[in-house]
C-alpha cells in the first residue's frame, strides 16, 4: 500500500513539475494529464485495496508539523471510498483536459499554472481523505481550496471570472473559519488533535458543546458542499472554471464537504440527538428543491449544471439526515440504508455530473458560448457528445436503468422506513420529505429535457452552433469512460451496495448490515420493505427496444419510409427563430413557482406615432434575482464594504502617518503591559 | 337548481325535416362504410384555403347537436399527421397555396381530399381575382367535389361517404 501511496504522490508531483517546465507544448499537456491519470489511478487502487482488505493504511511523519502533532495520514474505509470517488472523477477529467486545454494556447490563460494547480489540487484533495489529525486535515483542506481557487481563476482576464473567484474564496474561508472553531471545540476536550483522541473524548463533551460542534461543522462543510443558502459560490465559480475543472469541482470536490461532515458527525462524534438528523434532512430537502428550481430558470448551460450540484448535494444530505435520525432511534439497518443511499449518490453524482460538465465543455469548446438560446441542432454535428450528454442527463434525472435511479431509490426506501419511528414529528417530516424529493426528481427531469432538447435538437440558433465541430478523441474518451461508469453503476448495484455496507460497518456504532440486504439480481432492502432489480429492468428495456422494431419489421408494418419536413402548421419559411426556446420552456414553471422566484418583468412596446394599432417594436425583459442573494448577502456585503471604507481613512498613504501609528500602538501596549 | 332547469327546459333542438329518412340513410351508410374501410373513426383535417367561412359554418354544423358527426365515426383532428382526409374549402389564395401543398404532403397515405363548396371547385365569385391561384384541383389532387354555396351538412356528409368508398377495402 505504501508503494501505491508513493506512486500517487510522485505521479501528481511529476505532473505538476511537467506543467511548470513544458506545460505550453502539446507534449507537456499530455504529461500533465498522464501525471494526473497515474496519480488518480494509484489513489483509486490504494482506496480499493483498503476497502477490499479492510486494513487501514497509516503513515506518520512526526518531524513534519511538530506543533500540530506531526503529519498523520491514515486511510480507513470511509476515506478510501472518497479516494475512489476522486479517482473515478479525476481520470476521465484529466484525459479530457489534455484535449480541452489546447484552446488556451492562444494565451488567454497560463497553461503551466493550470497544469500544476490541477495536479496539486488532486493531490491535496486526495490527502484530505487521508488526514488523521486536525492540523493535517485543515492544511490539506486549505490546500485544496486554494489550488481550486487558482483553477477557477484560469481565465482571470475576464471580469466575471475575477468576481466568481472572489465569491469562492470568501465563502470557502468563511467555511474554514467555522471548521477551525468546530475542531478547536472538539480538540479542546481531547487535549490533542489526533482523530483517535477526538473520537475517544467526544462523548465526554457537554451536550451544548457537541451541538455547537455539530452546527459549526455542518455549516463549514456545508459551505463547501453547497447547501442552501451557502451555495452562492457554486453557480458563479463552476461556469468560470475550465470545464474539466468544473467537472472535478462539482463532481468530486464538493463531496469532500460530505466526507468531512460524515467524518465529524458520524465517526468522531458518533451521531447525536434527533434534531441533528432533522436539521440535515430539512436543509437537504430545501437544497434539493431550490437547487432544481433555480436550475430550471438558468439558460447558461454550466450555471444550470452548477445549480443541479446544489440539488444533488441536497439529495445526498436527505440520505445522511435520515441515516442520522434512524441511528438515533437505534434502527441500524434503516440507518445504514440511508447512509448507503447517500454514499451511492456521492459516487453516482461524481460520474454523471462529471460527464455532464465535460459534455457542456465540449459544447462550449465547439460553439464558444454557454448560452443555450444560441445553440441547437448540435446532435447532427457532435453526435458523440450528444450521446454522452444524453446518458448523463438520463442518469441525473434518475431514469432506470442508470445509476441515479438506484441511489435515489435507496434514499426513497430509507425515507419510507420513517413510519417505524414512533415520534409524531418524524412521522410527519419523512413523508413530506418523500413528496418534496419526488417533486425534485420530476423537476430535474423537466430541466434536462430542456437542457438536452434546446442544446442538441432542432435547428441551430446561431452561426456558431451551425458550424460546430465534434471534440477531439481525448475529450470523447474522457466522456465515454464516465458514461460507461453511469451505466455500470446503474446496472450492477448488487456489486456496489455490499461494498458500501462494509465501508459503513463500525462507523459511529453502525453494525455490519450486509446480511440485511438481499444482494443478488434483486435488490431487497431490510425487512423486505421494497425490492427491485435494475439489471432485469435494463434487460427488459433492451428486449423491448430490440423486440418491438423486429416484430414490426416481421409483420411488414414498417417497410415504407417517407422523408419529409417536420410539420410546422404549413408555415412557408421555417427558421430557428420560430423554435421553442429555453425561456419559453421554463415559463409555465416560472408562473407556477412565482412566489419563490419573484421574477422581475419589463415589457416595453413602441407604437407607431400615427396609430397605436401599429407596433414598431416590442421589448421584453425578465430577470430573476435569487432571494437569498438579496436578503442574506447584500446587507452583509454592504455593511462589510462600509466598514472597510471607514477603515480606509486610516490608510492615507503617508509613511509618516504609518510610523505614527506604530508609535501610538507601541506606547499603548507599553501602558497596558505596565498596568497588567 | 340544475336539475329543475333540466326538467323545465325540455328539448330545444329542432326536429329534422320531412325528408329526414334520406339523411338518416346517409348517416347509417357513412357509419358502416367507415367501419368497413378503416375499422376505426375517420380522421379529418379541415383546411380553409381562403373561403368566405360559409362552408366552415356548414362543416361545424356537421359536428353540432343535430348531426353530431362523432357518433358515426367522423373525427376532426388538429394536425394533418393524424388525418385520413383533408376537407378543403374556398378558392386557393396566393397565401394559402404553399401551406395547402405542405398540408397535403404532411398527410400520411392513403389520403383523401374532399373539396367543399363551389369556390373550391371553380373559384365561385372570386374567379379571376388577383389574390386567387385557382381551384383546389389546380393545387392538389381532389377525390370528390361537393357543390353548393354553401352545401348543407347532409351534402358534405354524402361527399365524405363517396370519398371513403374510394379507399382500399380493409381485409
Amino acid at each position: 500500500m505504501k508503494t501505491l501511496f508513493l506512486a500517487m504522490f510522485i505521479a501528481y508531483g511529476l505532473g505538476a513539475f511537467a506543467a511548470l517546465v513544458g506545460g505550453r507544448k502539446s507534449f507537456g499537456r499530455w504529461l500533465v494529464a498522464l501525471g494526473a491519470v497515474l496519480g488518480a489511478g494509484a489513489g483509486l487502487a490504494l482506496g480499493a485495496t483498503v476497502i477490499a482488505t479492510g486494513i487501514p493504511f497509516t503513515l506518520f511523519f512526526p518531524e513534519l508539523l511538530p506543533l500540530g502533532g506531526g503529519l498523520a495520514l491514515r486511510l480507513d474505509a470511509l476515506g478510501a471510498f472518497f479516494l475512489v470517488v476522486i479517482g473515478v472523477g479525476a481520470i476521465p477529467a484529466a484525459l479530457y483536459g489534455a484535449g480541452y486545454t489546447a484552446a488556451y494556447k492562444d494565451g488567454r490563460a497560463s497553461l503551466p499554472l493550470l497544469g500544476a494547480m490541477f495536479n496539486l489540487f488532486l493531490l491535496t484533495m486526495s490527502l484530505v481523505t487521508l488526514a488523521d489529525n486536525v492540523l493535517t486535515f485543515l492544511l490539506m483542506w486549505e490546500g485544496m481550496s486554494l489550488t481550486s481557487y487558482f483553477l477557477v481563476m484560469t481565465e482571470a482576464g475576464e471580469e466575471r471570472t475575477r468576481n466568481a473567484g472572489l465569491w469562492y474564496i470568501g465563502m470557502t474561508h468563511a467555511g474554514l473559519g467555522m471548521l477551525l472553531a468546530a475542531f478547536l471545540l472538539l480538540a479542546g476536550g481531547a487535549g490533542s488533535g489526533a482523530f483517535a483522541d477526538l473520537r475517544a473524548s467526544a462523548a465526554s463533551l457537554t451536550s451544548g458543546a457537541r451541538d455547537a460542534v455539530f452546527v459549526l461543522a455542518f455549516l463549514g462543510f456545508g459551505s463547501k458542499a453547497g447547501i442552501v443558502p451557502l451555495h452562492v459560490w457554486l453557480p458563479r465559480a463552476h461556469p468560470a472554471a475550465p470545464s474539466h475543472v468544473s467537472a472535478l469541482m462539482s463532481g468530486v470536490m464538493i463531496k469532500m464537504g460530505i466526507y468531512g461532515f460524515l467524518r465529524v458527525a458520524l465517526d468522531l462524534m458518533g451521531g447525536g440527538p434527533a434534531w441533528w438528523g432533522g436539521l440535515v434532512l430539512g436543509v437537504g430537502v430545501a437544497s434539493a428543491l431550490l437547487g432544481v428550481l433555480y436550475a430550471l430558470m438558468e439558460h447558461d448551460l454550466k450555471r444550470l449544471l452548477a445549480y443541479h450540484s446544489v440539488e444533488n448535494v441536497g439529495i445526498i444530505l436527505i440520505g445522511i439526515g435520515t441515516g442520522l435520525m434512524f441511528h438515533r432511534y437505534g434502527l441500524m439497518p434503516l440507518a445504514a440504508l440511508g447512509f448507503i443511499g447517500a454514499l451511492y449518490h456521492v459516487l453516482n453524482h461524481a460520474t454523471f455530473k462529471g460527464l455532464l460538465f465535460l459534455g457542456a465543455g465540449s459544447v462550449l469548446h465547439a460553439t464558444h458560448t454557454r448560452n443555450m438560446e444560441e445553440m441547437g441542432g448540435l446532435i447532427k454535428r457532435m453526435p458523440w457528445t450528444a450521446l454522452f450528454f444524453l446518458i448523463g442527463a438520463a442518469a441525473i434525472s434518475a431514469l432506470p436503468p442508470l445509476n441515479g435511479f438506484v441511489s435515489e431509490w435507496l434514499i426513497f426506501q430509507s425515507l419510507l422506513g420513517g413510519v417505524s419511528i414512533p415520534v409524531p414529528e418524524v412521522v410527519v417530516l419523512m413523508p413530506v420529505a418523500v413528496g418534496l424529493l419526488a417533486l425534485t426528481s420530476g423537476l430535474a427531469a423537466a430541466c434536462f429535457v430542456k437542457a438536452f432538447g434546446i442544446t442538441f435538437l432542432a435547428l441551430p440558433r446561431s452561426p456558431e452552433a451551425a458550424h460546430a465541430h465534434e471534440s477531439p478523441f481525448s475529450m470523447r474518451l474522457g466522456m465515454a469512460l464516465l458514461a460507461l461508469a453511469c451505466v455500470g453503476l446503474g446496472v450492477a448495484p448488487f456489486a456496489v451496495v455490499p461494498v458500501l455496507g462494509t465501508i459503513l460497518a463500525g462507523l459511529g456504532g453502525l453494525p455490519d448490515t450486509r446480511a440485511e440486504f438481499t444482494m443478488n439480481v434483486f435488490l431487497q432492502t431490510p425487512s423486505a420493505f421494497g425490492q427491485m432489480s435494475p439489471t432485469l429492468m435494463a434487460l427488459g428495456l433492451l428486449l423491448l427496444l430490440g423486440l418491438v422494431p423486429s416484430v414490426l419489421w416481421l409483420l411488414r408494418l414498417n417497410r415504407q419510409r417517407r422523408l419529409s419536413d417536420s410539420w410546422g402548421c404549413g408555415r412557408v419559411g421555417q427558421t430557428a427563430r420560430m423554435e421553442y426556446t429555453a425561456t419559453a420552456f421554463a415559463e409555465p414553471l416560472k408562473r407556477v413557482f412565482a412566489e419563490i422566484y419573484r421574477p422581475m418583468k419589463e415589457l416595453t412596446v413602441d407604437f407607431h406615432p400615427e396609430s397605436k394599432y401599429f407596433v414598431q417594436s416590442i421589448e421584453y425583459r425578465s430577470e430573476i434575482t435569487p432571494w437569498f442573494d438579496q436578503a442574506l448577502y447584500r446587507p452583509f456585503l454592504q455593511s462589510a464594504t462600509f466598514v472597510a471604507q471607514q477603515v480606509r481613512r486610516l490608510q492615507a498613504g503617508s509613511l509618516h502617518l504609518y510610523l505614527l501609528y506604530i508609535a501610538i500602538v507601541l506606547i499603548l501596549l507599553l501602558i497596558v503591559a505596565r498596568w497588567l | 337548481m340544475l336539475l329543475s332547469k333540466i326538467i323545465r327546459t325540455g328539448l330545444v333542438t329542432e326536429p329534422l325535416n320531412s325528408d329526414s329518412t334520406r339523411f338518416i340513410e346517409v348517416v347509417r351508410g357513412t357509419g358502416t362504410e367507415i367501419r368497413r374501410h378503416l375499422g376505426r373513426a375517420l380522421a379529418i383535417r379541415e383546411v380553409d384555403a381562403g373561403s368566405c367561412n360559409g362552408c366552415e359554418i356548414e362543416i361545424s354544423g356537421l359536428t353540432g347537436p343535430v348531426h353530431d358527426s362523432e357518433r358515426f365515426g367522423i373525427h376532426f383532428v388538429a394536425s394533418p399527421r393524424h388525418a385520413d382526409m383533408l376537407l378543403v374549402t374556398g378558392p386557393v389564395t396566393r397565401n394559402m397555396e404553399v401551406p395547402l401543398l405542405k398540408t397535403y404532403e404532411a398527410t400520411p397515405a392513403p389520403k383523401l381530399v374532399v373539396a367543399v363548396g363551389d369556390c373550391a371547385k371553380h373559384c365561385g365569385v372570386f374567379k379571376g381575382s388577383y389574390a386567387v391561384v385557382g381551384s383546389v384541383a389546380d393545387v392538389i389532387p381532389v377525390d370528390v367535389f361537393v357543390t353548393g354555396c354553401p352545401p348543407e351538412p347532409a351534402e358534405i356528409l354524402q361527399g365524405i361517404l363517396t370519398a371513403v368508398g374510394r379507399l382500399p377495402q380493409k381485409q
